[in-house]
């Protein structure tokens, strides 16, 4: 039974970008600290063991979008749907962690929904991705990006200079933590599951 | 039992016809006995929290963000409604209204594992005639999402029910038909200022009336070339309400050189629609879509006939000469020959008039709302006895 729930829309084999590659350098290190149920985005429903975590697949429903955020509210939504069968099914998971803005609508759902605390791990925001001016696309995220961010109850940061500027574009009422081993997670994990 | 509402417009703010289905349902349900939390939109000029005929509504603004276009607007409507559902009172059902709800109706449905029930008044398919780019496409699979992930499936007509399972694919066996309701507040004041609809009937004077917004699928267009067919007659139409092709009609009637006998003009209030209900000889409406169609029992109720499309609802609403006049969809010919039918037939339009106020009784609200809460019971049944539950670790916490 796991004690941490992780979201993400990419995780090996399924692979879009980076996040993936990192993902996989952390997640199966932590989940030897404590055990991690994993979200992802897949083919299509299905709960597996991979890398010591339980994984919940989420099949998409709706395939066509008009732009990136119809995209990813509608992916949040499988994601939370996925992420509630996990709580449902491992009533010991205490907290939730996303990463990037991506997954982390549905980790505010889940969050504000069941109770529980939510950590954001934030590798880049729209304003280090996009090249200015930003458009109204990249302004739209942005927002959800401050939306979910101000809503957490940790951010984890890889870098001093990433930290620096969520505090001054995003002010969240919590001051991103520079973690970069899962030791150092971990330790963040351990104000709530004691 | 306690039920939350789904919905993207409700008084004050209203866009369409939804927000006073939602309303008067809602309001029904609340004065037959069940807890009803209406979750829905504000632009910040109306209160977050109120109780309004026994009805507790929450609405969020979504203008605390930015987007790109329409569709994300509605999710992060939705996304707000998902937030705010878990200071909501807790409830026992969800009930979302179209595809403008269904991804916060889906995560919540998810989340507390408790029963969605979806209404569905129109599709994108039926508005659009195809789908034509991503944005159509994306709402046609959103519609086919909620369909899916609803338990029952409520619906206006046996048309609508057809498209829904044709359209969506969903099982007939999974769709219930209920008729859309009608407020008897709504009338005309005919009766008050002695306009008995005999006399208009002898002569034929008085305007033909268009109530709808002004898109192609409720035929706008037609009445402008009936109006070119009929000039000679000087046949005067007045269409209220705004829309895409307001130009191109006001730009249709003026090359026509039909100035004189069409107006537009655009919204009116409720008070100066309900003027025009009643000094009109009788109401048109040649739609190429419509679920249901509730102008006709507007029409009705306001003691004149309605000159209908025979299409989807108003083909189920209208019996051709018994309350109304039908012609064929599509065709100002047909329109035209319907028009001079009830000009030319004095004793059908005061047969008309008469059945049309008897065929109203057929539209209360609190008889829809008894039927929606016999679905509400039905699912609960099926709910109760089977294993799809929050687990009991999490009902506590959860929402």
């Amino acid at each position: 039974m796991s004690d941490v729930l992780h979201l993400s829309w990419e995780y090996p084999p399924w692979a879009v970008g980076d996040l993936s590659r990192r993902l996989k350098g952390i997640l199966p290190g932590l989940s030897s600290l404590c055990p991690l149920a994993l979200v992802v985005r897949g083919d299509r429903d299905e709960t597996l063991q991979m890398d010591g975590m339980s994984v919940y697949k989420a099949g998409i429903a709706v395939r066509a979008s008009p732009n990136f955020i119809a995209f990813s509210q509608t992916l949040n939504v499988e994601l939370a749907r996925r992420g509630s069968d996990a709580l449902h099914s491992e009533p010991g998971i205490a907290l939730i962690h996303t990463h990037d803005w991506i997954s982390s609508i549905a980790g505010v759902y889940l969050a504000t929904n069941f109770k529980l605390p939510l950590i954001i791990s934030v590798y880049s925001t729209e304003e280090t991705r996009a090249r200015p001016p930003l458009g109204v696309l990249n302004k739209g995220i942005h927002d959800l990006e401050r939306y979910c961010f101000q809503r957490a109850q940790a951010l984890i940061v890889e870098t001093e200079e990433m930290k620096r500027h969520l505090g001054g574009q995003y002010r969240p009422p919590v001051g991103a933590e520079v973690c970069l081993t899962p030791e150092e997670i971990f330790g963040v994990y351990r104000r709530w599951l004691g | 039992m306690r039920v939350l509402m789904l919905s993207w417009e409700y008084p004050p703010h209203l866009v369409g016809g939804l927000g006073r289905h939602v309303e008067n349902l809602s309001k029904h349900l609340a004065s037959q006995g069940e807890d009803v939390v209406v979750m829905t939109f504000t632009d910040g000029s109306s209160p977050k929290r109120e109780l309004v005929d026994g009805v507790r509504i929450i609405r969020v603004n979504p203008y605390c963000l930015r987007y790109p276009d329409f569709i994300t607007w509605v999710q992060g409507l939705n996304m707000l409604m998902v937030e705010a559902a878990s200071q909501a009172p807790d409830f026992d059902i969800i009930h979302a209204h179209d595809w403008l709800s269904a991804y916060a109706g889906i995560a919540l449905k998810h989340m507390a594992r408790k029963p969605l029930i979806a209404t569905i008044h129109a599709t994108e398919m039926g508005r659009r005639g195809s789908l034509h780019n991503d944005s159509e496409r994306h709402i046609h699979e959103v519609e086919w999402w909620l369909g899916f992930e609803a338990w029952r499936i409520i619906c206006c007509s046996r048309y609508m029910s057809r498209e829904i399972a044709s359209d969506l694919g969903c099982p007939p066996s999974k769709i219930t038909i209920i008729p859309n309701g009608f407020d008897p507040s709504f009338r005309s004041d005919a009766g008050a200022e002695g306009q008995d609809p005999a006399p208009r009937a002898a002569n034929g004077s008085g305007t033909f009336l268009f109530v709808g917004r002004l898109v192609h699928e409720k035929g706008p267009h037609l009445i402008v070339r009936a109006a070119g067919i009929l000039k000679e007659r000087g046949i005067r139409f007045d269409m209220v309400g705004e829309g895409a092709m307001k130009p191109f009609l006001e730009d249709m009637v003026k090359k026509s050189g039909l100035r004189e006998n069409v107006r537009l003009l655009g919204h009116v209030s409720e008070m100066d629609l309900h003027r025009l209900y009643s000094s009109c000889f009788a109401c048109v409406f040649p739609s190429l879509y419509e679920p249901f169609g509730i102008v006709a029992l507007e029409a009705m109720s306001a003691g004149v006939p309605a000159i209908v499309s025979k299409t989807g609802g108003l083909d189920e609403i209208v019996e051709d000469g018994i309350n109304g006049v039908e012609f064929t969809p599509g065709s100002a010919e047909s329109l035209a020959k319907a028009i001079l039918r009830l000009i030319d037939e004095p004793a059908l339009y005061q047969k008309i008039v008469q059945n049309g106020k008897a065929s109203l009784e057929r539209y209360s609200w609190p008889m829809v709302a008894e039927q929606t809460r016999a679905i509400y019971s039905s699912v609960m049944d099926e709910y109760d006895r089977g294993r799809w539950k929050p687990s009991l670790q999490r009902r506590r916490s959860c929402r």
